[in-house]
């Protein structure tokens, strides 16, 4: 069995944004997941649309191959997905050998986590000729980047790890990339955004209001300051800076040409974000409900909210994007609904469940304290993010 | 009865368990099999493993580091008599 895997390249394989092209577009694949039943049940591959899958783990391959073998139903597009793609690939080689034609998944779960999916936001008229928003989805956590562009410049908000990504993203559409902001010090995974300033020499900014000591230098942004993206003359477009504490006390939004929020973890499609991160959750949860009812009381019901996470596929709409307009989250986002603060605070703190895996060591590189290996952040990583604080949304994650 | 040494360090999944099934396979009941490896996937992948073939037990999991920090992961599966 040891043959099997070690020809590398000799059996098929399909790279995971191919696969969840065709599952999003409703291509009957048929998913065999060779993982073992706690892999399984911690984490799995999602698509817009649901994916027939077969459980069979690879060991099972290893101990009864024709057996296992079986249990593959005939005449499907069969695509075979592990851990690291090692252990699909000799499955898939096994399948072959057995006459049923079978695609590796290259990379498996940890290129699944690690992929990233660029849709332009759809804009309205007299704005698409004037700017652009990209959302780049991280499928495999739920995680929203942003690239917001005007006039060959752009910034760059809630930058994901992979920071040569968003480097070559700019360059290959011409944009020059002059700052780069996240809306707060995220938890849940490492943020690419100081390592790309460094990397391109622009100011990164993050709230001091966060209450951390940054290592890495800061450029302040006050409340309600305009930042313009596009040049100082001609056709600018103004990204206005909101604090919007709660989540987090520094958490910042970015209104965007007026009509385009960037949230951060403050609103989601379907919830908003928990504010028990830092264990204060009635001052947080207090902070959050002022935020939620007063800051956010003068932007319109067309504003369209996009935020840093989703918290299930069935959020990402027929355009590719994760997106809602205030005035929908208004009626519909359950947190939204409650009209004093003390129903709020009862309602965030009964949803109060686990920090994020790892949150502990993600925060202190986010923080510029510490450092890691990539391997290693891959493995803090894993899995679906847990930053929504209805604990209906929970269970989806 | 005999411990043999495993050593699957820098080895990825499916290479850990295949080699352990191979030596698993050619010893004789009451023999255990100590496997060093690096991959952390290798923790569950042992645990499933042994509730599908009959011919071994996991007798112990436990988490070293050698000398460079790097994180070891070491199973000790005993052969049965299956």
């Amino acid at each position: 069995m040891a043959e099997h895997g070690s020809g590398a390249g000799s059996v098929p394989a399909i790279d995971v944004g191919d696969l969840l092209q065709a599952a999003d577009r409703g291509h009957p694949l048929l998913l065999l997941d060779v993982r073992n039943e706690d892999e399984v049940r911690a984490w799995k591959l999602e698509a817009r649309r649901p994916i027939e899958t077969v459980y069979v783990p690879y060991f099972d391959f290893i101990e009864d191959e024709p057996g296992s073998v079986a249990k593959v139903p005939p005449g499907r597009d069969v695509v075979v997905l592990c851990a690291q793609g090692g252990s699909s690939e000799m499955v898939a080689g096994m399948l072959a050998e057995a006459g049923v034609p079978a695609r590796n998944v290259r990379g498996g779960m940890v290129a699944y986590g690690e992929y990233l999916q660029p849709a332009a936001v759809p804009l309205g008229p007299g704005e698409s000729s004037r700017f652009a928003i990209w959302q780049v989805n991280r499928r495999g956590k739920g995680c929203l980047s942003y690239v917001v562009a005007s006039n060959g410049e752009a910034v760059i908000v809630d930058a994901m790890k992979n920071e040569e990504w968003f480097e070559a993203f700019a360059a290959q559409r011409g944009l020059r990339i002059i700052r780069v902001l996240d809306t707060h010090i995220h938890a849940d995974h490492v943020s690419g955004g100081p390592a790309l300033s460094q990397r391109l020499g622009v100011p990164y900014s993050v709230s001091a209001g966060e209450g951390f000591d940054l290592r890495q230098p800061v450029a302040p942004l006050d409340d309600g300051q305009v930042l313009r993206v596009g040049g100082e003359r001609g056709v600018t477009l103004e990204v206005r800076v909101m604090r919007t504490p709660g989540h987090t006390p520094g958490s910042t939004s970015y209104l965007v040409g007026g009509r385009y929020l960037l949230t951060g973890d403050t609103v989601f499609v379907g919830s908003v974000g928990r504010p028990d991160l830092g264990g204060h959750v009635v001052e947080w949860g207090r902070m959050l409900f002022a935020t939620l009812t007063e800051r956010l009381a003068p932007l319109g019901d067309e504003v369209l909210v996009l935020p840093a996470h989703y918290a299930g596929v069935q959020e990402i709409d027929e355009n590719g994007i994760v997106a809602g307009r205030l005035g929908n989250l208004r009626r519909t986002v359950p947190e939204l609904q409650f009209r004093t603060a003390d129903e709020f605070v009862a309602s965030v703190r009964a949803a109060v469940k686990d920090p994020p895996a790892s949150y502990a060591e993600i925060i202190k590189v986010n923080l510029g304290l510490s450092s890691a290996p990539l391997d290693r952040i891959t493995e803090w990583e894993l899995g679906k993010n847990e930053c929504a604080a209805s604990a209906r949304r929970a269970a989806l994650g | 009865m005999a411990v043999r040494q495993l050593d699957a360090r820098g080895l990825k999944c499916p290479m850990p368990i295949v080699k352990a099934k191979k030596e698993i396979d050619a010893m004789a009941p009451g023999d255990q099999l100590e496997i060093t490896a690096t991959d952390p996937g290798s923790v569950t992948d042992f645990q499933g493993w042994v509730k599908t073939n009959k011919r071994a037990v996991l007798k112990e999991q436990r988490q070293e580091q050698d000398e460079t920090g790097r994180d070891l992961y070491i199973h000790l599966l005993e052969r049965t008599d299956g």
